[in-house]
């Protein structure tokens, strides 16, 4: 068939409203590719029938206006929504089937409403909005428990902090303190030697003869039996006097340990004696002595 | 019209809207809409006859040509070829449905009263009126030309309805596509 006959054979006109089925349009449309005459006179056709449809114009309704784009819009909205991950690509998935459910099971009054695709848009959106917002309110109580949570751990620190800091002035006090007595000229040193009971045994005696006061500084001590305790005792004419028994941490030697105050004497010794201390020393046991 | 807008007063480009519409942006199917609603609002009501089922199948076109707006080429024809042929064709497909079988054959389209009023369109000054088209077709003509392209007839229905040869039928149809050819300006 040659270009002219192609032509006047009138599929072109059938081409142009839309008679002929898919391959059937492939065929023309590689034709008129090919073809210059045909291209033209196909165009030509087109345009034509344009110039037919565009001769009967008619401006639709001035509220229509609105509801058409309201309409178009929720639906292509809806159809975004309803298949987020198509992979067809939307020139076929033409959205025949959600147009029509968007707008047959209008009622009457609803389609003739102007509001009606606008509300329910706007519905739409309210759902949005609200969905959003339970999220938002969800993502903020989670932050708001794990800030609460992460304030009790802080506080927690903050107070074990303060308690070791208040031990460590404790400390500091107490060292203070013993710096003072040793560095004090008032205090007189007394060596405490070891018996033959315990011949490593060492401790000094730091005693103040005008405020009486008594301090004991052990250097080594064998520990002690279970249940029993060292008791310091001075010696003022010969005659033991009580200065008070030893705390562990001091037998241990980790601190000086303020004694009872001693009005006078000559000598201290240290003995063991039960837990808690003796009224009399327990001569058996003496561990260490020494004279002033 | 506003004097403000004084670019609103010039004719939209045909290629600066087919870009805007390929860029999917919603804004630019309001001026669309504006540009070719008359001449799309017309066809639909020539073939479906009813205000409301017009405003619904015009909606489902800008939809439809909204999602299949990738499949447009230019280089096949006018943005108005095409999209007047999405609308002809859901058009039709309504008519076709079962409740506008029943008795609409033969009635003149000239009957629906909304269709008397003359409407200028967005997208050609130069606007050929029903009247100038009607004086220069004649009525066998015309017939032919609107049970196709309103009517959603195929060449053969034509012949079957009008008792017609289809050769006859494709010989007035030619001769009417011809005749309105020779207004194109």
């Amino acid at each position: 068939m040659d270009t002219q006959e192609y032509i006047e054979s009138g599929i072109l006109e059938q081409y142009a409203l839309g008679e002929l089925s898919e391959a059937e349009r492939q065929t023309v449309e590689e034709r008129a590719a090919t073809h210059a005459d045909i291209a033209r006179e196909l165009d030509q056709v087109q345009q034509a029938l344009g110039v037919y449809a565009q001769a009967h114009a008619e401006t639709p309704p001035a509220a229509m206006r609105e509801r058409v784009l309201a309409g178009w819009q929720a639906a292509i909205r809806a159809d975004a929504q309803n298949a987020p991950r198509s992979i067809v690509p939307p020139t076929t998935a033409t959205p025949d089937g959600p147009v029509v459910r968007q707008l047959t099971p209008m009622e009457p009054e609803t389609a003739n409403n102007a509001s009606g695709p606008a509300f329910r848009w706007m519905l739409a959106a309210s759902v949005a909005l609200l969905l959003a917002s339970g999220l938002a309110n969800f993502v903020l109580y989670t932050r708001w428990r794990d800030a609460a949570s992460d304030l009790a751990i802080a506080r927690t620190e903050q107070s074990r902090v303060a308690s070791v800091m208040q031990a460590s002035e404790r400390t500091l006090a107490v060292r203070q303190q013993e710096l003072d007595v040793l560095r004090s000229d008032d205090f007189r040193t007394v060596a405490l030697a070891g018996t033959a009971a315990a011949p490593s045994a060492s401790a000094r005696v730091l005693y103040n003869p005008k405020t009486k006061a008594v301090y004991l500084d052990v250097r080594n001590l064998p520990a002690p039996p279970t249940g029993k305790q060292y008791q310091l005792w001075a010696l003022d004419n010969g005659k033991p006097v009580d200065a008070g028994v030893l705390a562990a941490a001091t037998t241990a030697g980790d601190s000086l340990q303020q004694m009872k105050d001693i009005a006078s004497a000559q000598a201290f010794a240290m003995t063991v004696e039960p837990a808690g201390g003796s009224v009399n020393p327990t001569l058996s046991t003496l561990t260490v002595v020494g004279n002033i | 019209m506003s004097v403000n807008h004084p670019e609103s007063l010039l004719p939209v480009p045909e290629e600066l809207l087919v870009q805007r519409l390929r860029a999917r942006e919603e804004a630019a199917m309001t001026v669309f809409y504006d540009k070719y609603s008359a001449a799309l609002y017309g066809v639909i009501l020539r073939i479906v006859k009813k205000e409301e089922i017009a405003e619904d199948v015009l909606q489902e076109s800008l939809v439809k040509i909204w999602h299949s707006f990738t499949s447009y080429d230019a280089s096949k024809g006018r943005l108005f070829t095409w999209v007047v042929n999405i609308c002809r064709n859901l058009a039709i497909d309504k008519i076709r449905s079962r409740q506008y079988r029943v008795g609409s054959r033969t009635q003149p389209l000239e009957d629906s009263a909304a269709l008397r009023q003359a409407a200028p369109t967005g997208f050609q000054p130069e606007h050929i009126g029903v009247q100038e088209i009607t004086a220069k077709l004649n009525p066998e003509q015309k017939q032919v030309i609107d049970l196709l392209y309103f009517g959603g007839y195929t060449q053969s229905e034509v012949a079957d309805e009008l008792n017609l040869p289809l050769g006859t039928v494709k010989t007035r149809a030619r001769a009417a596509i011809k005749v309105l050819a020779k207004l194109i300006r």
